[in-house]
Formats: C-alpha cells, sequence, structure tokens
C-alpha cells in the first residue's frame, strides 16, 4: 500500500514537473503583451484570451512558415528514412571492405561540436549556389541525423534472424526484394524511430536555417518564431502561440509512436 | 548602323525588363520599423521596375554573424544596415566597402556627421537616423515633472516604488532598466568624472569615476531599493508598458512600442549626478547602411547605390520620423515641420547635446565583453567595485590583444605542411588497394551492399567529413578577425595557448561535471519511472505519453521558456516558492552557481525521457518468470532490483548513457540561451559554449577551432576507453 501511494506520489510529481512548462507557454501565449510579466500562478486569468493566435494566424506569414516546414520536414524525413534503412541493412548483413571503419567513424561524428561545422558547411553551399534554397536544407537535414538513424536501424537488423532472408533466396527473390518485402516489413518499429529523428532534426533546427535561407518567402517555422524576437522588443504573446503551434504536431507524432519508441530503442542492444 | 544601336539598346532594355535586378538588403530593425521599411522599399519599386528588393530581418548579432560567414563565401547581401559599431569589425574584416569612391562628397554633407561616421579615414557607412541614444522615460500618469538630478530621482524613486495589496513584495517600482547590460549604464560612468573608452579604442576602466558608477547601480538596488533585483530588457519593457514603474531608462527606438501600449510618457535625460554635477552621457551613434564588397554584377552594384540613396533620402528619412519618431539625419528633413512640431525628437536632440558619439572600433567589443562580465560579476556580489574595475581592465587589454593578434607561422607551419604531405602519401600508398577494391566493389559481388551504401556515404562526407577537415585546417591557421580575407596555416600556436591556459582545464572540470550530473539525474530518473510505470501504475501507455512531453518540445523553445520561469520576480518557480515553501525568492538567474543549476534542471527536464523510454524497452525484455523465481526464493524488492532488474537492464543503459553523455557534453542550446550566453560574468560556460563565443563573438576562429578539436579528441579517447571497458566486461 505504502509502495503504491509512494508510486502515485512520484509519478504525479514528475508528471507536473513536465507539465508545467507547456502550461506556462500557453498562459503567455493567452495574455496580452503588457501582461507578460505577472506575480499569479493561474494558467488562464480573466484577461486571457486568444487575440495571439488570430494575429499569428492573420497577421503574420505564419501559414507560409508552417508549409514551408512542412516540406522540408517531409523530404527530409523521407531521404532520412531512405538513406539510413539501405546503408544500416548493408551494415548489418554484409562484410566489405571499410565496413568497420564506416562503423566507427558514424560513431565518432557524433563527437565533434556541431556549431563548429557551420563555416565550412556555408562555404560549401554557397560555393554550389545552394544558399536561398531548400536543397541545401534537404542535404544538411538528411545526413545530420543519419549517423544516429543508421546505428539504430543496423542494431535493430541484426535481431532479425537470417533464416527469413535465406528462405527467401531459396524461392528465388532478389536482394532487393528481400530487403524491401521482407527486412522493411518487420523492421517498421526501427523505421518509426528513424522517421521521427529526421523529422524532429529539421522540424526544430534553427541555426542551419538561419545561414541557408535569407528570403523571407522561405522561412522555416523556427525562423518565423525567431523574428518576433527583436534583439529589444519580444513580442512574447506571438511568440508563445507560435512555439506552441510548433510543438503541437512534434507532440502528436511522439505520442502516436511512444509504443514503438520503446520497443525500437532498445532491440537492438538487449540482444546485440 | 544607328538604327541597329538603337535596336541594340531597347532589345537591352527589354532584357533588363524581363529579368530585373534583384537586391538584398540584411537588417535589424524592430518590428514596428520593419513595417515603414515595407513601405518604403514598396515606393522605391515602383520607381525602379527594373529593381526588385527583398529586405530581410537578421537579431543584431546573428545579423553580424551571419553576414561575415556570407561575405566569406563570396556573397551576402548587396547592403547591410546595423548600427554603426558594426563598422569597425566589417571594416577590418574587408567585407564591406569604402562608399568615398560610390558616392558624391555633397551625399555626406547633406547628413549630421555623426550619420557618415568615418574609419581609418574612409566612410563605412550612410545612416538614416541620429539617436540610438539612452534618455529617462516617464509615465505621466505617475510623475508630473521627471526627476533633474539623482537625489530627486532617488527621493521619487523611494516613493513611487509601492507594494500595492500588502503581501510584503513590490507592485510597481520607482525605476526599471536593463541595468545588466553595460551599454544601459555606460552614461553614467562619464557623470561620474572618466570616459570608458580613449582615442575611441583604448579601455579606460580602472578609474574612480568606472568604482562610483558600480556602487551607485548597487546603492540603488541594495540601499534605495528603488530597481528590481533582476531586471532584464524584456522585463523592463514589460513593466513599464504594463504601468508598474514609473521611469524607465530606454532608447528612442522604444517610443513606438510605448505609443502602441497607450502608456502616456515623457522624456528627459538621465538625471544629472548630484554628487558631481554632471550630466550623464548616453552614446548617440547611427544606424545605416553599408555595401557589400562582394556584388555580383556592375548592376548589382548600381541599383545596390540607388536603393542606399533612396534609403537614405529626405524623403525616406520623414517617412521613418513621421511613422516611428526617428530623428532625421538629414539636414533638410530635419528642418521640416514634422520634425519640428514633434515635441519627443525635440527633446531627444535636447538629451543628444550631452551625448557623446559611439565609438565604432573593433576593440570596442572586448571592452563591452570585458565590462559585461566584471559588471556582473559585482552585481552577483562575487566581486567588490574595485575589484571589478580592475579586472575589467586586465580583461579588456587582453581580449584586444587576443582579437588583433597576427600569428605568423613559425616553425610548426612547415612541420605541419610536411606531416600533411607525408600522411597524404602514406594514405594513398597504404590505401591504393582499398581505393582500386572499393571502386571495383561496384561491379564484384558485394556490389549489393556498396550501392546501398552509396547514397548515405556521400551525405555523410559532403554534411560531416568535409567540414571536419576543414575545421582542422582552420585550427591550424590565423583565422581571425585581421586575416579574414587571406588567412593562412601558421602552426601549433592555438593548441599551445589553449593547452596552457589554466582557464581551459576549469572549464574542462566544469563540463565534465555538467555531464556527469545531468547524465546521473537523466538516467536515475528514468530508470525510477520506468521501474514505476511498468510495475505499479495501471495506463502504462498515459503516463509514457505524458512523461515524454519534454523531449517532443523543440529544444530552442524548452530553453527560453525556462529561463521566463527561473525569473526572480515574475517567475513561476520564486513565485511558487514564496507563497506555498515560505522561502524567500533566489536569485536564479544573477549568481554564477544557481545560474548553473538553473542550466542544469532545464538539460535534466529535456533529457529524461529519453533515458525512461531505454529503460521502459529494457525492462519489458526482462522475462517475468525470472521476478516469480526470486519471489519463491524469498527475495525482497531491492533484491529483486539488485540481482534481476540492474544487471538485465544494464545493457540497454550503457550504451543510451554513453550517447546520452556525448550529446550532453556538446550541448550548446541550454547553456547559451538559459543563462543568456555565459551570464553571470561568463561564469556558466562550459567548453562548447566557451568555443562558440570565441569563434562568433570575438572572431578567434582559428582558436576556437583548434578548442573544438580539442573537445573531440578529448571525447573520442574517453568514448573508445569506456566502449572497450564495456567490451572486455561482456565478453569475461
Amino acid at each position: 500500500m505504502l509502495k503504491k501511494i509512494f508510486a502515485w506520489a512520484s509519478i504525479l510529481l514528475f508528471s507536473a514537473f513536465s507539465l508545467y512548462p507547456i502550461l506556462y507557454v500557453i498562459s503567455v501565449s493567452l495574455r496580452s503583451d503588457n501582461a507578460f510579466q505577472t506575480q499569479s500562478l493561474e494558467i488562464i486569468s480573466a484577461s486571457s484570451n486568444f487575440k495571439n493566435f488570430s494575429s499569428l494566424f492573420f497577421e503574420t506569414d505564419f501559414l507560409l512558415w508552417l508549409r514551408n516546414s512542412l516540406l522540408i520536414s517531409a523530404v527530409t524525413t523521407f531521404a532520412g528514412v531512405v538513406l539510413a534503412s539501405t546503408s544500416a541493412y548493408a551494415l548489418s548483413r554484409y562484410r566489405f571492405r571499410g565496413r568497420n571503419t564506416m562503423l566507427f567513424s558514424l560513431l565518432v561524428s557524433q563527437m565533434f561540436p556541431a556549431t563548429m561545422l557551420m563555416l565550412p558547411f556555408y562555404i560549401i553551399l554557397s560555393k554550389l549556389h545552394l544558399i536561398d534554397s531548400f536543397l541545401g536544407l534537404f542535404v544538411i537535414y538528411s545526413s545530420t541525423a543519419l549517423p544516429f538513424c543508421i546505428w539504430q536501424m543496423k542494431a535493430y537488423y541484426d535481431t532479425i534472424p537470417r533464416e527469413l532472408e535465406e528462405a527467401a533466396l531459396l524461392d528465388g527473390c532478389s536482394k532487393w526484394m528481400i530487403f524491401t518485402k521482407i527486412i522493411l516489413p518487420v523492421s517498421s518499429p526501427a523505421l518509426v524511430i528513424t522517421a521521427l529523428f529526421s523529422f524532429m532534426n529539421s522540424w526544430s533546427e534553427y541555426v542551419i536555417a538561419a545561414v541557408v535561407l535569407q528570403d523571407p518567402a522561405l522561412y522555416t517555422l523556427p525562423l518565423g518564431l525567431r523574428s518576433f524576437q527583436a534583439s529589444l522588443a519580444t513580442q512574447w504573446g506571438l511568440y508563445a502561440a507560435g512555439a506552441l503551434i510548433v510543438s503541437v504536431p512534434a507532440l502528436i507524432l511522439f505520442i502516436s509512436i511512444s509504443r514503438y519508441l520503446v520497443s525500437g530503442l532498445t532491440m537492438g542492444s538487449v540482444k546485440g | 548602323m544607328r538604327a541597329s544601336a538603337l535596336l541594340l539598346i531597347l532589345f537591352s532594355s527589354l532584357l533588363a525588363h524581363a529579368k530585373p535586378v534583384h537586391i538584398n538588403v540584411w537588417h535589424q530593425m524592430i518590428y514596428g520599423h520593419r513595417q515603414v521599411l515595407a513601405e518604403a522599399l514598396k515606393k522605391f519599386e515602383k520607381e525602379n521596375p527594373d529593381i526588385t528588393v527583398q529586405a530581410t530581418y537578421r537579431e543584431t548579432e546573428e545579423l553580424r554573424s551571419s553576414y561575415q560567414s556570407a561575405a566569406m563565401g563570396g556573397a551576402g547581401p548587396e547592403l547591410v544596415y546595423g548600427p554603426s559599431d558594426q563598422i569597425g569589425p566589417f571594416a577590418t574584416m574587408g567585407i564591406i566597402r569604402p562608399l568615398d569612391t560610390v558616392l558624391e562628397k555633397a551625399d555626406f554633407s547633406a547628413l549630421d556627421p555623426l550619420a557618415t561616421p568615418e574609419f581609418m579615414n574612409q566612410h563605412y557607412m550612410v545612416g538614416d537616423g541620429v539617436g540610438n541614444h539612452l534618455m529617462l522615460i516617464y509615465n505621466k500618469k505617475l510623475i508630473q515633472t521627471p526627476p533633474k538630478n539623482t537625489d530627486e530621482l532617488i527621493e521619487m524613486g523611494r516613493r513611487l516604488t509601492i507594494d500595492q495589496n500588502g503581501d510584503g513584495k513590490v507592485d510597481q517600482w520607482g525605476l526599471v532598466f536593463n541595468y545588466t547590460e553595460p551599454f544601459f549604464f555606460a552614461p553614467f560612468i562619464s557623470a561620474f568624472g572618466d570616459d570608458f573608452i580613449k582615442n575611441d579604442s583604448v579601455p579606460n576602466l580602472n578609474t574612480p569615476a568606472l568604482r562610483s558608477t558600480f556602487q551607485f547601480i548597487l546603492d540603488m538596488r541594495d540601499k534605495y531599493k528603488i530597481i528590481p533585483k533582476e531586471c532584464d530588457y524584456e522585463t523592463a519593457n514589460a513593466l513599464f508598458k504594463g504601468n508598474k514603474a514609473a521611469m524607465l531608462i530606454n532608447g528612442d527606438w522604444s517610443w513606438g512600442d510605448y505609443k502602441e501600449a497607450k502608456v502616456d510618457f515623457g522624456i528627459a535625460r538621465i538625471p544629472m549626478i548630484s554628487s558631481t554635477g554632471r550630466w550623464p552621457s548616453p552614446l548617440v551613434g547611427t544606424k545605416g547602411y553599408s555595401l557589400n564588397v562582394n556584388m555580383k554584377s556592375p548592376e548589382h552594384l548600381a541599383a545596390a547605390i540607388k536603393l542606399l540613396k533612396f534609403l537614405t533620402s529626405e524623403s525616406t528619412q520623414l517617412l521613418f520620423a513621421e511613422k516611428v519618431g526617428i530623428l532625421p539625419s538629414n539636414l533638410n528633413a530635419r528642418n521640416s515641420e514634422i520634425v519640428k512640431n514633434n515635441p519627443l525628437l525635440k527633446i531627444s536632440s535636447s538629451v543628444m547635446e550631452v551625448g557623446h558619439p559611439m565609438p565604432i572600433a573593433p576593440e570596442i567589443r572586448a571592452i563591452w565583453d570585458s565590462l559585461r562580465t566584471q559588471y556582473q560579476k559585482v552585481l552577483a556580489g562575487s566581486a567588490t567595485p574595485e575589484l571589478a574595475a580592475k579586472s575589467a581592465q586586465e580583461v579588456a587589454e587582453k581580449q584586444i590583444h587576443e582579437m588583433n593578434e597576427v600569428l605568423e607561422p613559425t616553425g610548426g607551419a612547415l612541420v605541419l605542411k610536411i606531416l600533411f604531405a607525408i600522411i597524404l602519401i602514406c594514405v594513398a600508398w597504404l590505401s591504393r588497394k582499398s581505393f582500386a577494391a572499393f571502386v571495383n566493389g561496384f561491379q564484384g559481388p558485394q556490389k549489393f551492399a556498396y550501392y546501398m551504401m552509396l547514397p548515405a556515404f556521400l551525405g555523410i562526407f559532403a554534411v560531416i567529413v568535409y567540414p571536419f577537415f576543414y575545421n582542422i585546417a582552420i585550427s591550424f591557421s590565423n583565422f581571425s578577425l585581421r586575416t579574414f580575407q587571406d588567412w593562412s596555416i601558421v602552426g601549433f600556436q592555438h593548441y599551445a595557448e589553449a593547452l596552457t591556459d589554466p582557464r581551459f582545464y576549469s572549464l574542462f572540470l566544469k563540463t565534465v561535471i555538467w555531464t556527469v550530473v545531468n547524465v546521473v539525474f537523466h538516467v536515475s530518473i528514468g530508470v525510477f519511472l520506468a521501474i514505476i510505470i511498468n510495475q505499479v501504475m495501471p495506463a502504462k501507455g498515459f503516463w509514457r505519453a505524458l512523461l515524454i512531453i519534454p523531449w517532443a518540445v523543440p529544444q530552442y523553445i524548452t530553453a527560453l521558456t525556462w529561463r521566463a520561469l527561473f525569473n526572480q520576480e515574475y517567475g513561476p518557480i520564486n513565485i511558487f516558492l514564496q507563497q506555498f515553501m515560505h522561502l524567500s525568492p533566489v536569485q536564479w538567474l544573477s549568481q554564477p552557481f544557481t545560474a548553473f543549476a538553473a542550466c542544469v534542471i532545464t538539460n535534466v527536464w529535456l533529457g529524461f525521457p529519453f533515458m525512461m523510454i531505454v529503460a521502459l524497452g529494457g525492462l519489458q525484455s526482462i522475462p517475468h518468470s525470472l521476478y516469480e523465481a526470486a519471489v519463491l526464493d524469498g527475495a525482497n524488492a531491492w533484491q529483486r532490483f539488485r540481482h534481476i532488474t540492474w544487471p538485465l537492464l544494464l545493457p540497454v543503459m550503457v550504451p543510451a548513457a554513453l550517447l546520452g553523455s556525448i550529446w550532453t557534453f556538446n550541448n550548446l542550446n541550454v547553456i547559451w540561451l538559459v543563462s543568456n550566453s555565459g551570464e553571470p560574468g561568463d561564469q556558466t560556460h562550459i567548453l562548447v559554449s566557451y568555443v562558440y563565443k570565441a569563434a562568433f563573438n570575438l572572431y578567434r576562429y582559428g582558436y576556437a577551432a583548434a578548442v573544438s578539436v580539442l573537445i573531440f579528441l578529448i571525447l573520442v579517447v574517453w568514448g573508445l576507453s569506456s566502449l572497450k571497458a564495456q567490451y572486455r566486461k561482456e565478453t569475461q
């Protein structure tokens, strides 16, 4: 009994801990700018209203940013899943020259401070005339999440018994068919995670986008939100309302696939 | 002949119409000003149908760093707009163009000299207004006549700092301003008798004037209690807009904001310092347009100059003066009725009379930076005014020296080049077979694997491998402020400097603490919650989804949200502590230790869900029969955890913790955003944020690259040894 009380108490405490900042953002998004500083802990007060949301949608380019972000994230998620699933399969099933070097460098690449890669990025992109185009972002976003995703996928593939493929090979399936018809369908938890990571990588990325995209018509959501945040006069209400809307798709995605996350993130390491 | 020439002209003008010249402008105008700019640009495009203009907003700091990288890549906007102090670095780097060759003398003499600052005897900017100076803004509802001197200021401040509802907390402040930022307290220094900068570029900080200024601010906060304990720009702004502050020190750019918020305000000089009888002297500067050195074509240059002239013309300036109240730099415009009849502008120019011009040399940045760090130490109580003034001078001198340093190639450069050649030859020789095998692999029996790998390989090479080696090259070079356009490999100096600097080791220690504390919390909270959810809770999916939330919210939103939560006066955390725990408020963000703790709390919030999910997966793979057997054997809960859960969970948690440590070690976002780039006084930095600051704030690219290579090496050595240890343990 005591154990149960303790368990409930701690889970409620942590739920509050994880929820409160979100509630706070909601609260700020419902206040007018002048009431940003308040000493009450109320989430919704008498003066709360949806003005920030309506001006977000009707007076700013929010919908344009949303469209750009959705486009970029969709493409990079797709590219990320394709790249990670194919290359991880090769790394899991084949022993070829350079395999170990590849696996090792994937891991090591995570260890370099990412911000320092900005300058060379920029120089490459401007040489290739990819500034102010989504193409450059597609390449960067889908590749930067790759090391983690490839490791993740490889660990998962390693747990799939080889007998499955051998049987199919006897039946005359091509290698590509084995991969697409047999391996991919049973790897859905790992694929979902790869998709999630690629999505998050582009959905909330700000620093690279700020350098690559200069035309406001191409802005993504993080860039758009930042423009409410002038150096000396942030429009907190608008910012909070925007931040909330940016978080919603990610939240829905996370919550709806949390089941896959559990098996996908650990499957490889348990057995491998 | 003539006909054909005419035809040619006609044809080319048709072509010009078909493809108008496209001009980019980067600016950092605040929201209200952007709308006026858009209006002006629309007019310009109408008058010049062969030119299209794209205006892009960038936050001041970001504008600076993106413009630098853009110009280095040989690109960037044709026009860049910003405060005059960006001329110094840009001109030194050689990324903006002297205007004397493209504009007439008359173009300059039509303007206030303040708007055409000279740097190294050249003009690099044309300002569209002057001002950008601080003044006292007061709420007319609360004050009839503004204070003339500091005695009156303090007396009024005390009278107007009121706890209205008797809960022991102040509801209305006498005075608010962003006093933690040195720009806002700089006006006082000269009023106490001395300038903080000599000859436009030499720091003059170890002075009685600076010490008295430090003390003056401390007194206002602690002795007279007329300013809030923690007050950044946002707080000050919101308090004044909400009629919760009687007086505010702010610049002319903010008027529009207060008008829109319907505050009935007046402006005045910042009150005279009673003890010295001198007026505080705000820095008066300009914001203006500069031309990029890189132009795509002569047509672009011509169009950019046309636009520059238009944007600084009398009519555009009048538009800005009328709509947002900027004092025009054009002398004709200043004599117009719009300006003359504007009472605010009239007082504003009287405030400017006691001001002095904004220094523009690149050195000013190092002076601000050292002033900021030392000043924040004074405010946090960790340095006395005497000590802080002394260190401010020392730090400023050191940073100026580092910034301006141009390393000459040493013997190390030759060694490096030879070493590099040898390595290249060796690698080529050793890998010739591998390379051939690699190429042949595309036809060999393994070709399926090769084609499966290829796209990812190319992506990773372009995005990670190539930039990585580029960075190593920079780390051996003298790439910095003064060698921006032509840097060269100089040797190991940056490595030697970093490794002999005690600060490197203390930062390393702090980074280790940061990593260990975070990962320990992440893993223990994660495992703890996973066990509870897995064993006790009904509706496991619900709790799992609820606790995953922090992971799903983008990091930059999280970090800024937590910064607001930690605010001393208005952050819910302190309000909660006071109302429900009856504790005194914690100065979260203005004390080094608590600011660091605030970063840790934020990062713990961000990181525990990942570990929880991994642990949940691990727990679910443990067969239930093991526990049943243990219960039969009479094992208690702790023994079951110790002998079943823990050992079986370990193989899952170790790789996750390893990855988590690497991510935490290199996590720039949280530290940078929560502590507002290292506040207070640069004492919350970890290695990555220190690198970031060195590179992008102090232009020391070579040094920053070297330190980041060191970070990388540390992680590689540590990562490999712990992987090895893990491997050994598993194979035993």
